[in-house]
């Protein structure tokens, strides 16, 4: 088990999942690198915390009323998951089509969105889009509720040609409209009374009543349309399938998935690893898994041109750093917190702040932002009372006799909160602050209280690099 | 499965809703309900759970919002920060569990605090999130330790008295335990969640029978929570998981299934008549929707079907003949006449 086995595993950790503790690094680099990337393309059982248990213990999360802890069921999800792609294709969807929670007031409905991403996020996007186009949440954000045979509104067919699917420039506005025909009808159940509800934001008389799909035939437009040079009498299905067969389709999809998971910038070689994946949408019939199978594998991402090429977005480093400390494996009276600081740092989950979903890459850092992730994931690795952090004390306790020199801890807990790679400043600087105390005996009784709060304080001062920073 | 005399056919007819949902910190209507008791005159006392403002809520039957205590939110004597369950002991004394407090608080019927016991624990007399309680006519108090797998009995004034039960799935053993209650022998039931099943014991913990097991048909259970016994023996079972409500007669058989039929409550109505265009386009809507398959779930059905219950987390007798269902997601409860 090499140490460039064990870092590129945690490359591929950060990017389809959350990062990973030691321990499951050690099962995945022992399973080999194709193996865990078709384990995660393949997900079992996910055994996150159940639903019931934390229904049971929250009690706001039977209705799902409220954004703060509708968003940290989804954070417990993504916390405890045994699949974490799953959970990250989700996350990926949810800022690709991002459905938002202000126009709605109906966070049931939106985590049954997430659920359909779960679902079928990793199949073929053509089911995929069927979906979305179905989903009670997207048709009432892009008001397909109000698309009426012979007075449509284009609001979803134009967003689900340029932002869902294809990019502008590759259809005209009389795409838009015959696309929206296709769509007139396609609306959700009780429409009147539940779009009357949500704009009023009223929860009376019994609280919030959950959305479901409804087809009104006496509303679709059956007749004859023309959409991308082709004739028929298009339903929904007919545009998805259309779209599906477009290049510029699996072009826009595939450098989307190219940038949230290999990179945010896309060099010479990476249009390479695109087109390859343009490839493999083809093959597999559209199939998302077949096109992560491809970016998993390929040299690039393997490689220098995409470690440390993405900044964690917010949900990144508030997950990441809990999974590693190991808290919230129980329902936890704070949970809720941990939705909201992820919206401190720019990432309201369940709250896009568009129909464009979050700017990314650079853009998730300002100097707010950038203390409230430092903040807190300093607060759960400086933690020493948490599992994930004593496991990384017991490991470092258990290297050279467990009295560690400032290098020897600086570079224990790199390896073991990645393992990261920092620059010769950064590391000397961690280590010209570890010196200051001398050696760190963890196994001495008389000390190792004291010796684990200095893990525990370089463990804090490595949030604040500029490598943790990045995924 | 012990053999015991059929018990009389059980007739169940709904009565009515009562309940709005509430969102502010105090007033008329509830926010996420977890239990219920009746007081002798037939007041009944709702525990709201919602973490911003949990308090007891206090109505009648004839829908008069009648006052409302606690101290919010908290640890303090008096606040509550998870309450569970509630029951009144023969002096018509409010006792209140709160899991996360790991103690019980009594409070008269006015509201004013008069005791406050428990520490946390795993010994004797030590508690890990009590949930369930019911008193037996001597005032002792059972009460289920959920993440300790256990029955304790109290006198009334905390005093350990005994103890059953550990962590697992054969007889006498519990997997986080919720609701309980005593039938006329002072036989207790326990609500035994996490293993899909009610089991009944005698007052001194010895096993007798369980009722249902894990499933969504008819006679089988997904998380009960709450438990009560009627005069016959008819045991009554909040079927939390399954969004619904079973009766099993003393011999374990069937007796009776509900899936909730909520009509609007008075609050609900008045509602309702101070916005029309809310009450115009309800009126159009069918409110037990034809649902696709992927929400098909007990859980989602519930969550789109409103008459229905969502969360049944309690069940209660008020010794006049009538099952009282309190539903934490939909913030009211509904009655039944038992017949």
């Amino acid at each position: 088990m090499s140490s460039r086995d064990m870092e590129m595993m945690a490359h591929l950790m950060r990017r389809a999942g959350f990062g990973a503790t030691r321990p499951e690094l050690e099962e995945h680099v022992a399973r080999g690198y194709e193996a865990t990337v078709e384990k995660l393309l393949n997900p079992g059982d996910p055994h996150n915390l159940p639903d019931d248990v934390l229904r049971r213990y929250h009690v706001d999360m039977g209705e799902s009323r409220f954004l703060d802890t509708a968003g940290a069921y989804w954070i417990y999800r993504m916390v405890t998951t045994e699949n974490p792609l799953e959970e990250k294709i989700a996350l990926f969807w949810h800022g690709l089509f991002a459905t938002g929670y202000a126009k709605l007031n109906q966070a049931r409905s939106l985590l049954n969105q997430i659920e359909m991403f779960r679902r079928v996020g990793l199949g073929s996007f053509r089911d995929l889009l069927v979906e979305l186009s179905k989903d009670p949440a997207m048709l009432v954000w892009l008001d397909n509720n109000d698309n009426h045979n012979g007075a449509i509104n284009e609001n979803y067919g134009r967003e689900l040609l340029e932002l869902f699917s294809m990019g502008i420039g590759n259809y005209t506005e009389q795409d838009i409209k015959e696309a929206s025909r296709a769509f007139t009808g396609w609306t959700l159940g009780n429409a009147e009374y539940m779009v009357t509800r949500s704009m009023k934001d009223s929860i009376w008389p019994y609280g919030r009543i959950s959305w479901h799909f409804d087809f009104r035939e006496w509303d679709h437009d059956d007749g004859e349309k023309t959409f991308l040079g082709e004739t028929g009498a298009w339903d929904g299905d007919d545009i998805v399938e259309i779209i599906c067969k477009q290049s510029s389709a699996a072009e826009f999809v595939c450098r989307r998935i190219f940038q949230f998971f290999a990179a945010d910038e896309i060099d010479g070689e990476g249009e390479e690893v695109v087109a390859d994946m343009m490839r493999s949408y083809f093959e597999s019939d559209y199939e998302i898994r077949s096109v992560l199978r491809t970016l998993f594998n390929s040299d690039y991402f393997r490689s220098e041109r995409s470690m440390y090429k993405r900044v964690k977005a917010p949900v990144e480093v508030v997950v990441g750093a809990v999974r590693i400390a190991g808290s919230y494996r129980e329902p936890t009276l704070e949970a809720p917190q941990l939705a909201s600081q992820a919206l401190f740092m720019g990432q309201g989950l369940l709250m896009p702040p568009t129909v464009e979903g979050w700017h990314e890459g650079d853009e998730w850092i300002d100097s707010g932002a950038l203390v409230e992730r430092v903040n807190f994931a300093a607060q759960e690795l400086r933690n020493v009372e948490l599992p994930g952090v004593q496991d990384i004390i017991y490991r470092l306790a258990h290297m050279n006799g467990g009295t560690l020199t400032p290098a020897e801890l600086v570079n224990g807990c790199l390896d073991l909160m990645g393992p990261i790679r920092v620059s010769d400043e950064t590391r000397e600087a961690l280590t010209g602050y570890v010196a200051r105390s001398g050696d760190v005996p963890l196994r001495d009784d008389d000390s190792a209280e004291e010796s684990a709060n200095r893990v525990g304080e370089v463990l804090g001062l490595i949030t604040a690099t500029r490598e943790y920073q990045l995924a | 499965m012990t053999t015991q005399a059929a018990a009389p056919p059980l007739t169940l007819k709904y009565a009515k809703t009562i309940g709005i949902v509430n969102n502010g910190l105090n007033g008329r209507g509830f926010a996420y309900p977890c239990d219920l008791a009746v007081s002798g005159d037939g007041r009944i006392f709702v525990m709201n759970r919602w973490d911003k403002a949990p308090r007891v809520g206090i109505c009648n039957l004839d829908e008069d919002y009648v006052g409302e205590f606690g101290g919010g939110y908290g640890k303090d004597a008096g606040q509550f920060t998870l309450p569970v369950s509630i029951a009144f002991d023969s002096e018509e004394r409010l006792y209140v569990t709160d899991e996360y407090l790991d103690r019980v608080s009594i409070f008269s019927t006015d509201g004013e605090l008069l005791e406050t016991w428990g520490a946390a624990g795993s010994g004797d007399g030590e508690l890990n999130g009590p949930a369930g309680i019911a008193f037996d006519p001597d005032d002792n108090l059972y009460l289920v330790d959920q993440r300790n797998h256990r029955v304790q009995r109290f006198s009334r004034a905390g005093e350990f008295l005994g103890k059953w039960g550990s962590h697992g799935d054969g007889p006498g053993e519990f997997n986080m335990p919720w609701g309980a209650a005593l039938d006329s022998g002072g036989n207790v039931y326990v609500a035994d969640w996490r293993n899909d099943r009610v089991q009944k014991f005698t007052p001194d913990g010895c096993y007798l029978a369980s009722f249902g097991d894990p499933g969504s048909g008819e006679g089988q259970l997904h998380r009960p929570a709450g438990v009560a016994v009627d005069g016959n023996g008819n045991v009554y079972v909040a079927d939390w998981g399954n969004e619904r409500v079973q009766v099993f007669a003393p011999d374990g058989s069937l007796a009776a299934l509900l899936r909730g039929e909520a009509t609007l409550s008075k609050w609900a109505s008045e509602f309702l008549a101070a916005n029309p265009d809310e009450k115009v386009v309800r009126d159009k809507s069918n409110l037990i929707p034809d649902l696709p398959l992927h929400l098909s779930s007990p859980y989602q059905v519930s969550s789109q079907t409103e008459p229905y219950f969502w969360g049944p987390v309690s069940v209660k007798l008020d010794g006049q003949g009538r099952l009282y269902v309190t539903e934490t997601n939909r913030h009211r409860f509904q009655v039944y006449d038992v017949a």
